[in-house]
């Protein structure tokens, strides 16, 4: 909604990395006895971030082409531990502790997006 | 959003497999006792669209138990007979095994559930 303000597209772009996160986390849980799975995660949110707030193009005229922009947010990489004999490195333990600091930095991004918006609305003269 | 979405079917379909999993363990155990039972065998595999699924149920060719009993129906000229290849404590870790990655993955189906509806809140108000 508010693409241009810096701290609303910093929030969205913490709300989206953390849906993806979780996505990726969901998959290696429920691949935790898949023989010969390797365990994946997303680089930290900084890198990812950097990638999504470069520069694009910007269409001035309808008969412009813009690339088509990158579906996910970030490339995922290999982040498993030890690896159990059936060539399977997803250690459960690890991936809930990693769920729950997804749950944390998507409850700071909407909080942050919930009084940014407050705050837009108090300064139109709306209350809340 | 979608990414939210995903996990949840990731997740669902893990369930999924993990109990049709605890369902042959479970016909396993049941038939500890059928002569000439040969134990099922499940393995995982991942499907097109990402998500888990049981590859093709295979039977475990290992010897059957040879079991002396003369008075049995099936017993032959020297009174033995062939029971199951089922070995109790394997099938016993196997549901345990199934039943820890259920819970793993009903508990992040459950915060993938909590994260849309926390992100519809925002705009409820």
């Amino acid at each position: 909604m508010f693409e241009k303000l810096g701290l609303t597209k910093m929030a969205q772009g913490l709300a989206s990395y953390s849906g993806a996160r979780l996505a990726i986390i969901a998959e290696n849980v429920a691949n935790a006895d898949t023989p010969r799975y390797r365990a994946k995660d997303l680089p930290d949110f900084a890198s990812a971030y950097d990638g999504m707030a470069s520069f694009s193009a910007r269409a001035t005229r309808p008969d412009h082409l813009l690339a088509p922009t990158p579906a996910s947010v970030a490339e995922p990489v290999l982040s498993g531990g030890s690896m159990a004999p059936n060539g399977n490195d997803v250690s459960i333990d690890l991936q809930i502790m990693k769920s729950v600091e997804v749950r944390q930095n998507h409850e700071m991004a909407l909080a942050v997006y919930r009084s940014t918006s407050s705050i837009l609305r108090t300064s139109l003269g709306r209350s809340g | 959003m979608s990414d939210l979405l995903k996990s949840l079917g990731v997740s669902a379909a893990g369930m999924q497999a993990q109990a049709t999993r605890l369902r042959h363990v479970s016909e396993n155990i049941a038939n500890v006792d059928t002569p000439g039972y040969h134990r099922k065998v499940t393995s995982f595999k991942v499907d097109g669209d990402g998500l888990l699924e049981l590859a093709k149920v295979r039977l475990d060719r290992s010897d059957l138990e040879n079991i002396y009993d003369p008075g049995h129906p099936l017993a032959d000229e020297t009174g033995h007979y062939a029971g199951s290849n089922v070995d109790l404590i394997i099938e016993i870790a196997d549901a345990r095994e199934a039943q820890r990655s259920y819970e793993a993955n009903l508990k992040l189906f459950d915060q993938s559930r909590q994260m849309t509806q926390s992100l519809f809140e925002l705009i409820r108000r």
